[in-house]
């Protein structure tokens, strides 16, 4: 687990020369839901994903895992501490900024594809850009078709969601989600709707995604074999984030077979 | 349907027109459920509105197509009480008694008549004797109230050829009458028999029955030429009054206004003549925009209903097109275009269903009820394009309306609520 800092991750880059740039960092990080019970969620966390790095979070039901998604992608605010993504405090922004930001610099994959019936599957992977331009260029739809080509469905470009299977409508989603070239990539649970083997393609995917482009992959998962095969592991529990080896989550795991 | 979008849709707007216009195409029942909510309100505006205005029309029509539009007399005298003739200083008190009838002559028609038709909107001036007078054969004289006139610019005033039964009235010699079916009934007469009419000022003279007219209305006047009528009710070349017809009936009440300037005369409009048909035409439209307003808003309230089910059923898609960066206003657009969308449908059909029903109702004829007459529209319905235009536009208005609070509310939701 990483201490919290002071000064900036553009300095710390810099101090760091030959390490990848920090493109995602929270400082204290805290989420309280506030209702008739308030349930605290997130006590302070602090740590750094870095370009390239592919990481997977793990931990129990209800430990948070998906809060902590949700404010990396500044889809929910924090009740304190900050999200510092590619250099921009996000709780600096406002909405229509946050909008902005996210078509910019992030993309979300969900455990369902979340495609819309009413768009081919192209248009879908081009939903990100049509939403901040207007439409998307001959480059864009150049690059995108190849994309979809490169996670096989170049056969399927003009077909709906309805007209495909699940893996292939989450294969679409992960074209989605890199369509806008974003600095991270968020995926809760991208397998856990789908059976194994189209589960392993759709990480196989994406683990080639982040290494040809470099994008960072943040991934939470319930799936061990995958947690196993990702650059790092956080484990979420009591509302802290700590960072453990694959040996660490293999004995884990290991523990819980009878 | 992409080429034009690009073409007439401006790049930013773009992906909300589109995201609108899947919607409505992938819709199904819920888009032909508010098409029809539009196109119903649409059509129920269309078909009162081409109703009551057509009714008012015809109703106008009819009254004003027999009647002088303004009617040119020598003005009453004021009643003066009788202290203000004397010069106070003796003790008077004064009632004012009802008016004797007494012959007034607009001695200088001829001028009155010149002047009257040089103005604006005037379409035919009559120079006319009228009074009472006693008609009668053998036995019995029955009381009718006559015209001397022209008969050509008569038939223009009040058109006597048209409701003809039998005869003639242009061409009417001098010592010819035209007279009432009514009256020749109670008479016992037909065309070419003689009758004896008796003025009040006792003249007398005997016709030949020229014509016979009905209008369905009640006893009518009868009618003798002019010179015929000075003679009968001793006027000598003077006329009592000058009628005038105007091609809008609607300006009667300037053109009467600019001849009371013009003019040492009284000249009555026949709105002034008749405020309470003015009054009951005003009610009737006023009940005609109610009804049309109140079918707008159910089928405003229809349409936010059917939204409302649609942005509810779609919050996910909400959820996942804002966390990819859409903002707020852009996702506002979308459902509000989507109402615009249903709106210009809808209305469209609506016009296309109501002006087809409005025809198809004009096809139908009442029975006749009256000899001679020819068969009238049992709905006097009118296609008036204004209100067809209206109708559009109040429709488009209201369904847009009606989208902005489901508009709202999706644009409001957030996307960790709604995709948990």
């Amino acid at each position: 687990m990483t201490s919290a800092s002071f000064i900036t991750s553009d300095e710390e880059t810099r101090m760091n020369k030959g390490l990848p740039p920090v493109v995602v960092e929270t400082r204290s990080l805290r989420k309280t839901y506030f209702g008739k019970i308030d349930v605290p969620v997130l006590f302070g966390v602090d740590f750094r994903i870095r370009k390239e790095e592919f990481v997977a979070i793990v931990g129990q039901s209800g430990s948070g895992k998906s809060t902590l998604l949700n404010l990396l992608g500044a889809l929910d605010t924090p009740t304190g501490g900050t999200v510092i993504i590619n250099g921009v405090d996000i709780s600096t922004l406002d909405e229509d900024e946050l909008a902005y930001f996210r078509s910019d610099q992030v993309g979300f994959i969900f455990q369902f594809h979340y495609l819309l019936d009413e768009f081919s599957c192209l248009e879908n992977a081009l939903l990100p850009i049509t939403i901040r331009h207007g439409d998307a260029s001959e480059e864009d739809q150049a690059r995108v078709i190849e994309l979809l080509r490169r996670v096989g469905l170049g056969s399927r470009i003009h077909h709906r969601p309805e007209e495909m299977s699940g893996g292939e409508n989450q294969r679409c989603a992960i074209v989605r989600a890199l369509a806008n070239a974003p600095k991270i990539v968020l995926a809760d649970e991208p397998t856990g709707n789908l059976d194994s083997r189209s589960g392993q393609e759709v990480f196989r995917l994406m683990r080639e995604m982040n290494r040809e482009s470099g994008v960072a992959f943040v991934m939470i998962t319930h799936d061990d074999r995958l947690a196993q095969a990702a650059d790092r592991i956080l484990l979420i529990e009591d509302g802290l984030v700590h960072e453990i080896s694959k040996e660490e989550h293999r004995k884990r795991v290991a523990s819980l077979v009878p | 349907m992409n080429v034009l979008l690009r073409t007439f849709v401006p790049r930013r707007f773009r992906f909300e027109t589109q995201l609108a216009l899947r919607h409505l195409l992938s819709g199904g029942g819920q888009t032909v459920l508010t098409v029809s909510a539009v196109a119903a309100g649409v059509i129920i505006v269309i078909f009162i509105t081409s109703l009551i205005f057509g009714l008012q029309d015809r109703l106008t029509e009819l009254l004003t197509d027999a009647i002088p539009h303004v009617t040119i007399t020598v003005e009453e005298p004021e009643p003066r009480p009788l202290a203000r003739i004397t010069d106070g200083s003796e003790l008077s008190s004064s009632r004012i008694e009802q008016q004797a009838p007494q012959l007034k002559f607009i001695d200088n028609w001829p001028h009155v008549v010149e002047t009257v038709r040089a103005l604006p909107n005037v379409r035919a001036v009559a120079p006319v004797v009228s009074g009472q007078a006693f008609v009668s054969k053998g036995a019995n004289p029955i009381g009718t109230a006559v015209v001397g006139a022209d008969p050509d610019l008569q038939n223009v005033i009040t058109p006597v050829t048209k409701d003809l039964i039998s005869g003639k009235y242009l061409g009417l010699r001098s010592d010819e009458i035209v007279i009432d079916a009514e009256l020749a009934e109670d008479l016992d007469v037909t065309t070419g028999e003689r009758i004896r009419v008796t003025s009040g000022t006792n003249a007398s003279d005997s016709f030949t029955v020229a014509g016979i007219y009905s209008r369905g209305q009640g006893r009518g006047s009868a009618y003798v030429t002019l010179r015929t009528g000075q003679s009968l009710f001793g006027y000598g070349t003077s006329v009592n009054v000058v009628y005038v017809k105007l091609i809008n009936i609607y300006e009667a009440d300037s053109v009467a206004d600019r001849i009371m300037a013009l003019l040492p005369y009284e000249a009555k409009s026949w709105t002034r003549e008749f405020p309470q048909f003015l009054s009951s035409l005003q009610v009737q439209t006023a009940s005609a925009y109610l009804i049309s307003a109140f079918s707008l808003i159910a089928s405003g309230f229809a349409i936010a209903a059917v939204l409302i089910v649609s942005v509810l059923q779609k919050s996910k898609q909400i959820g996942i097109l804002k966390s990819m960066g859409t903002r707020r206003r852009q996702i506002l657009r979308v459902f509000i275009l989507e109402g615009l969308g249903v709106a210009i449908v809808g209305s469209l059909l609506g016009l296309v269903v109501g002006v087809t029903i409005v025809l198809l109702l004009s096809l139908f004829d009442q029975p006749v009820t009256r000899i001679g007459q020819t068969p009238e529209q049992l709905f006097p319905v009118r296609i008036l394009p204004f209100y067809l235009g209206l109708a559009m536009i109040a429709a488009i208005i209201s369904t847009v309306v009606a989208a902005v609070l489901p508009a709202r509310r999706a644009a409001k939701m957030n996307p960790v609520d709604v995709m948990r």
